[in-house]
């Protein structure tokens, strides 16, 4: 991996870098769309690159399960096999263990859990994981980590956290001796749950191991604690993080959580919720997303947003015709969804083009003026850009602070 | 503005009135542009809400197999007014679905002629029409408005088909008959100038009667006549009899088949699918002696009307089934939706017209053989036999890149064009930022890519990733025209005998009795059902449950 770090923001932690992998260039802060079975829902590999998008994620755990590593490795690789030239991450599996599994137990070897197939136990090591991954032959891969829900509490917490340390020891030696190390970068993740002084330990730990991994991931987030700690703790581990490597925050994918961490000084993210969220017929707009089942939107001769290079704005689609096509018809799905991989595209593009040219704090002004205006800003964005020097309200007296995670939704199911 | 037929025949003139016949369809504009020559027999693509199912519209585009559009209308009575008809412009259609003013031409239907669902009755002013929110009777003078204000280039008038259970009896055909002509006459009725509506461009007729021989020719017969008094009014320029405002023939062999499977049924107990994901014309097959009986009744009701214009027929349930219509009647516009419902349920077309005399296609494996000897018309990519098969969907069709690399493979194969077979890397993308252009500068546009593997959409079916349908609905219209490029050639180049000679070897090679189809259905259903519960099903209630994060996307 080539990484270099282009441009940085005057104010806040964030920056535009260049990451070369053996698949392109990816220009740093992006969003990756989740392409869980190997595939973007709906969409070719074709339509996923003229959207402006050249890195995607896999799910280690589902494609082991489905084609099969056999497979995978017979057409030459998880690229080849869905035809996506561009560059291409994975998890390690673990997290999907964890949470689709009921019996999944975790001991010091590895994971172990009951066989989706024949109910056998089996067991996923740190090594297993990696050798997985290099069949699937990823740009950037994960390492194995012991994943506690996000509010877990107690010893359990400091228990992963260490093995994780010790599990990332296992991965790079594994990778290392592979001779897979010159293609495949290998990342870390961050662990030691909601508690400041086990994310300390922890990136104390990770970050003597820097020369023997490409990037840094944090993870343990995103699983239902308060946004006030989340963003701390992206804060925290940003912070720290070592400069010359990507920080990669898992399982992020709101707009205004995406700014927020790219503001703190992560360059990755990755979420279902687009994809997810186009299925159901919502729209993703810089004013807020939209409800396209909703019966005001029926004969509604506007597109989803003026001016959307998307292939569905700019082809004239309307909100009428989604609204008459949107979850009875999978070619609305596709439409949607183009749309809101583009929009999230256009957010981190947004910055990207604005850290460049100094103008980033405004960018984030304006962008939570137009998509929270008047229904109040959520107060966790307030907190955690003052945080980095952005006053979100200054010179908006009149604007309301929304407590908790004041996420502004048009997801009544009315028609 | 003197504009051209919608149809002219080409190429040399049959002995009779039947007999395989090609010929062309010239769409022109209001303004007397032309916008689209069509030669034929060729393909009619379906759709469903609007839309070409499982095709975004970037991929309409992208599949050049596609030029007529039938769009059923009912779908849109869920609001009134329909919102079809609150669209501004001369191309309404094409402006709000997305299609290309000046590649794609519109049939407007109100019914989805695939669709044999049990209906009320239609009455004696209206058609009862079905849409999400239930059942709406259009009455012909709404019809009338729809079509005045959609524009599209061509539409079928009003037609009473019976939707009730079978048989229908003698006094219920008369009566279809007798709504049939009245609302034939109804939408070919010049406007009272008080009125803003404008006569249609190009008029279809459903050609009525359903089996009954009698009954059909009756309803041609009635066509032919010279207009009665109480219809004149309004008919002008003046119109001798309702043939003369009509610009071709629609026939739906949906309610035919339904006809003679309940005949059939009546004997032997075959069960209709009971199942609410099944269409009721899923199993629908056709066999020599259907198609014998088919022809009977398209004779019946062509005979007493000239030829020369075109015949354009719908839910045609296999290829033999098109062949021998284009041999034995000459049919000029056919609609795919078999073709079509076929990439819903996980099949990839492999066959061609005229059939190649080497069938044992060079890498990649033919389609199975059956017990009879013949071989399947594609390929059910749900099967297991499909999960370590690397090569390209159709066998007897090449891929773009292996057709243009430097060493082309030995045979003549000609080469898939559909987006699955012959990929291309974007001409463009979209750049979010200006230093995004670092990113694309090695790569190259509009280059094309390897072609998309069996195993690949083995595995999406089997994961229930809408992409597979994508690619196969692109392949499979693909496949489909050019099998109609196909017979233009045979006829265009060797006439009746040979296309006679080429259909005769076609039906010895391919395998009518589509037991493809029926176990494509089979696996298709159960991974439907699996998605209801099992293991999949408790990993999405998981997932619903925390809406983000890092869950993956089922
Ligand atoms: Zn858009
Ligand atoms: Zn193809």
């Amino acid at each position: 991996m080539q990484f270099e770090v282009l441009a940085k923001c005057h104010t806040t932690r964030a920056r535009v870098s260049r990451m070369r992998l053996a698949h392109g260039v990816t220009m740093l802060p992006t969003f990756m769309p989740v392409a869980t079975q190997a595939a973007i829902k709906g969409l070719t590999p074709q339509q996923v690159e003229a959207l402006g998008v050249n890195l995607i994620l896999n799910n280690t755990y589902h494609l082991n399960l489905r084609p099969g590593i056999e497979v995978l490795k017979e057409a030459g690789g998880a690229h080849k096999f869905q035809g996506w030239n561009h560059n291409l991450l994975t998890d390690s599996g673990g997290f999907q263990l964890v949470s689709l599994s009921k019996f999944t137990k975790i001991t010091e070897e590895g994971a172990l859990f009951a066989s989706p197939f024949d109910g056998e136990p089996t067991m996923l090591t740190p090594e297993e994981s990696i050798s997985i991954q290099h069949a699937i032959g990823a740009d950037i891969i994960m390492q194995l980590d012991d994943v506690v829900p996000s509010l877990t509490v107690g010893p359990r917490v400091e228990e992963a956290m260490w093995r994780t340390v010790r599990w990332l020891d296992r991965c790079i030696n594994f990778h290392q001796k592979s001779g897979r190390d010159d293609v495949q970068n290998l990342f870390a993740i961050v662990q030691g749950g909601l508690e400041p002084d086990l994310r300390d330990k922890c990136l104390d730990e990770m970050i003597t191991r820097k020369d023997r991994v490409a990037g840094y991931a944090i993870g343990g987030l995103s699983g239902g604690e308060e946004k006030d700690i989340f963003w701390r703790v992206i804060k925290q581990c940003a912070d720290s993080l070592p400069e010359d490597r990507p920080r990669y925050s898992m399982g992020i994918g709101f707009a205004e959580d995406l700014l927020v961490c790219v503001a703190l000084g992560v360059d990755m993210a990755d979420c279902v919720f687009p994809t997810r969220t186009a299925r159901f017929g919502v729209a993703l707009t810089r004013n807020g997303p939209l409800n396209l089942r909703l019966g005001k939107h029926a004969t509604d001769m506007r597109p989803i947003e003026e001016g959307c290079p998307c292939p569905t704005c700019s082809s004239g689609t309307t909100r009428a015709l989604l609204n008459h096509t949107a979850t009875l018809e999978t070619a609305a799905a596709h439409a949607i969804t183009q749309h809101n991989l583009v929009f999230q595209a256009r957010v981190m593009g947004g910055a990207r083009e604005a850290i460049m040219s100094g103008t980033f704090p405004q960018y984030l002004k304006d962008f939570f003026s137009n998509y929270f205006g008047d229904a109040g800003y959520p107060g966790w964005c307030v907190n955690a850009l003052k945080s980095v020097g952005v006053d979100l309200l200054e010179g908006r007296p009149d604007t309301k602070v929304i407590p908790g995670d004041g996420a502004k939704w048009e997801y009544s199911d009315a028609a | 503005m003197a504009s051209r037929p919608l149809f002219t025949l080409t190429g040399s003139p049959l002995a009779g009135k039947y007999g395989p016949r090609t010929g062309r369809i010239d769409i022109d504009r209001q303004d007397g542009t032309s916008i689209l020559q069509t030669d034929t027999p060729a393909l009619l693509t379906a759709t469903s809400r609007g839309v070409v199912p499982h095709l975004s519209r970037d991929n309409v585009h992208l599949t050049k197999a596609i030029h007529h559009i039938q769009l059923p209308f009912e779908s849109f009575l869920d609001r009134n007014p329909p919102v079809l008809t609150l669209v501004e412009g001369t191309q309404p259609l094409h402006t709000f679905l997305g299609f290309d003013p000046n590649k794609h031409a519109i049939t407007l239907t109100l019914r989805d002629p695939s669709d044999g669902r049990k209906m009320p009755p239609n009455g004696n002013d209206f058609v009862s029409a079905h849409c999400t929110r239930g059942v709406r009777k259009v009455s012909p003078s709404a019809w009338k408005s729809y079509v005045s204000k959609c524009k599209p280039d061509l539409v079928v008038a009003l037609s009473d088909t019976p939707f009730t259970p079978a048989p229908h009896s003698q006094k219920r055909l008369t009566k279809s008959i007798e709504r049939s002509i009245a609302w034939l006459a109804d939408i070919l009725r010049v406007p009272l100038p008080d009125e803003a509506i404008t006569r249609p461009r190009n008029v279809l007729v459903h050609l009525a009667g359903g089996v009954e021989a009698e009954a059909r020719s009756e309803f041609a017969e009635r066509l032919t006549e010279p207009i009665e008094q109480r219809d004149a009014p309004g008919l002008s320029p003046p119109l001798n009899t309702l043939d003369d405002g009509v610009a071709g023939y629609v026939f739906d062999l949906q309610p035919l088949h339904a006809a003679f499977s309940a005949e059939a049924s009546r004997t032997n107990s075959s069960p209709s699918p009971a199942n609410e994901l099944l269409h009721s014309s899923d199993r629908q097959r056709s066999s020599p002696e259907t198609s014998i009986a088919l022809v009977e009744l398209l004779h019946a009701s062509l005979d007493p009307l000239p030829a020369d214009k075109p015949r354009i027929i719908n839910s045609p349930v296999s290829p033999h089934e098109i062949l021998r219509l284009v041999r034995d009647i000459g049919v000029d516009l056919i609609d795919g939706s078999w073709a079509q419902r076929a990439a819903d349920i996980g099949i990839a077309l492999d066959f061609r017209f005229p059939t190649p005399t080497d069938t044992s296609c060079a890498n990649a494996p033919v389609p199975r053989a059956r017990a009879n000897g013949k071989r399947d018309l594609g390929h059910n990519l749900f099967d297991a036999l499909y999960r370590h098969d690397r090569s390209r969907l159709a066998s007897c069709f090449l891929d773009g890149q292996s057709a243009s690399s430097a060493v082309p493979p030995p045979h003549g194969l000609p080469v898939c064009e559909c987006h699955a077979c012959s990929p291309r890397s974007p001409a463009s993308r979209i750049l979010h930022s200006s230093v995004d252009s670092q990113a694309w500068a090695d790569v190259r546009p509009y280059a094309l890519q390897p072609p998309v593997m069996r195993s690949y959409v083995h595995h999406l079916l089997h994961t229930h990733e809408m992409s597979s349908h994508a690619l196969l609905a692109m392949h499979n219209l693909t496949a489909l025209s050019r099998f109609f490029a196909g017979v233009r050639e045979v006829i265009a180049r060797g006439g009746q005998e040979e296309f006679e000679r080429e259909v005769e070897r076609f039906e010895t090679t391919y395998d009518e009795g589509m037991a493809l189809w029926d176990e494509a259905e089979r696996m298709w259903l159960e991974v439907e059902r699996a998605r209801g519960k099992g293991r999949l099903s408790r990993e999405r209630e998981k997932q619903a449950a925390s809406m983000i994060g890092t869950a993956v996307d089922l």
